[in-house]
């Protein structure tokens, strides 16, 4: 599902991610772990082709994203769910409209993407906040929006940076809970995370980055 | 492609006052451009006077007998094919004369008789050409070459092409206004944008209720700048009319001209400020 071959990534000179080679079978769980500034979201960005390497490659679903057409990056992210440390989420439109939305363009019709978008803000217990705008939310609100946002539309791939960031310990548990059922149907997940209660709560492959590199590949606790 | 429209809407309900100033905006110079496209097509009647052949006199030696007379003619029109020459024959000229000249015919009777000369009509299209004949021994006064036709058509394809020049410089100025529209709203929507393109939306799906939402005021300034042409006509024809002149109409299919241009204008514009700003929202 996704190969990383000789990965790095350079900021003004500053090395971030320093030639890293990874291989994540589908229907993988992985966590990704480390120091803030370790790397872990610069690592997901590149994924879902939000920057591009400063050098080596990156294939996701057997494509090299890096390389990839606007038209055939925005096909290939259709088949990723991301959940983003900052939300993202459109300040304009409800909570409903933001997880529907996402769903039109994938091609459903107004009345199926209200009806899959209702479910899951009701398995995360948003369902009552539907007509609220974003900006009413509070942060774990918010975060379990973007976490709706990004499982509506069953993508082969989540990936989530920082997911339990903003909520109490119970929605953590239950928004791993959800993660791993959507796991065992199949989608391939990686969580990058620095919360180690959460690495602790589930047995899975854990990268451990530091300084750019993968200091450690295997289970939970080293 | 309901939801881009949905889309479309939404952008314009979060901007509806700045979209009816755009409207607005659009249909002035849509309205002025419509009002000089119908005095354009008013004067176009006039115009073609401009190509109507004007008839030049020239008379020739009064010694030159007929056979020289006609050998000149013939000459003439050998070397011009496109004139046509008519020598007027003496009686014609004389009662033609006899209109100014009361005493004509007490001249040309008795012992001193003067004699006339010959005229020769010259139709030509370019009237200019005849003066030319003048240098020639035959000839002794070539008429006036300018006409009232030619003047009135001149002036009136000069007015037609300045009126032209007028009118697709308001249009230009009308896709101006709706492509800077575009183009503010562009990175106003810059961070939606990014999350759009980061979610999987394709290009067609980001651009297109920008399409959308310009395409409304576009329309809508097309019917206000319909209702804007058909006062200014109105306005001209009563000016006109009480000068006994025929007054410029307001012709029907103007309203879906406008309309046309107000749909055609505004996703030009959107799509050219579009493709200019395709990078806005890339995310590196």
């Amino acid at each position: 599902m996704i190969r990383l071959r000789n990965l790095t990534k350079t900021y003004d000179g500053r090395r971030i991610l320093r030639g890293i080679d990874l291989q994540v079978e589908a229907g993988e769980f992985l966590f990704l772990t480390g120091a803030s500034g370790a790397g872990k979201s610069t690592l997901l960005k590149l994924l879902y082709a939000a920057e591009r390497p400063s050098d080596g490659g990156v294939w996701v679903a057997g494509q090299r994203v890096d390389q990839l057409s606007r038209h055939k990056l925005a096909l290939l992210r259709r088949k990723i769910g991301v959940i983003f440390q900052d939300f993202k989420l459109l300040r304009h439109k409800t909570v409903l409209e933001n997880v529907t939305f996402v769903l039109r363009f994938h091609g459903l019709r107004t009345r199926e993407a209200h009806r899959r978008a209702y479910q899951v803000l009701k398995r995360l217990g948003l369902h009552h906040r539907q007509s609220a705008l974003p900006e009413v939310l509070s942060g774990g609100e918010q975060q379990r929006v973007a976490i709706a946002r990004a499982l509506a539309y069953q993508p082969r791939l989540i990936l989530a940076d920082e997911p339990t960031g903003n909520l109490d310990a119970d929605l953590a548990g239950e928004l791993l809970s959800l993660l791993c059922d959507i796991n065992y149907q199949g989608a391939t997940i990686m969580v990058a995370t620095h919360d180690h209660a959460l690495l602790e709560a589930m047995p899975a492959r854990t990268l451990v980055l530091h300084q750019g590199r993968i200091e450690y590949d295997g289970s939970w606790p080293p | 492609m309901m939801h881009i429209f949905e889309e479309g809407l939404a952008l314009l309900r979060r901007r509806g006052a700045v979209s009816a100033v755009l409207a607005l905006s659009m249909a002035v110079p849509m309205a002025l451009a419509g009002f000089t496209t119908s005095l354009s097509l008013w004067s176009r009647p006039l115009v073609a006077l401009e190509s109507h052949a004007t008839v030049v006199r020239v008379l020739l030696h009064p010694r030159m007998d007929v056979a020289q007379r006609q050998a000149w003619i013939a000459e003439q029109a050998r070397n011009h094919r496109d004139w046509r020459l008519s020598e007027i024959d003496r009686e014609t000229l004389e009662e033609r004369l006899q209109v100014w000249f009361p005493y004509l015919e007490d001249l040309l009777e008795g012992e001193h008789a003067i004699e006339l000369p010959t005229l020769v009509e010259i139709e030509a299209g370019d009237p200019e050409e005849v003066t030319a004949l003048a240098e020639g021994p035959a000839v002794i006064a070539v008429g006036p070459t300018s006409s009232i036709d030619r003047v009135l058509g001149l002036t009136a394809r000069t007015m037609t092409w300045l009126l032209g020049a007028i009118s697709v410089i308001l249009l230009a100025s009308a896709f101006l206004l709706a492509a800077t529209w575009i183009h503010l709203e562009v990175f106003r929507h810059a961070d939606e944008i990014t999350i759009m393109r980061l979610v999987g939306a394709t290009e067609s799906a980001i651009r297109s209720p920008f399409v959308v939402a310009a395409l409304i005021p576009g329309i809508c300034a097309g019917l206000a700048a319909s209702v804007g042409a058909w006062y200014l006509i109105r306005m001209v024809a009563i000016a006109v009319e009480a000068v006994g002149l025929s007054a410029p109409v307001f012709p029907p299919w103007l309203v879906a001209a406008e309309i046309g241009v107000g749909v055609v204008l505004p996703m030009a514009a959107a799509l050219v400020t579009m493709a200019r700003h395709a990078r806005v929202g890339e995310t590196d």
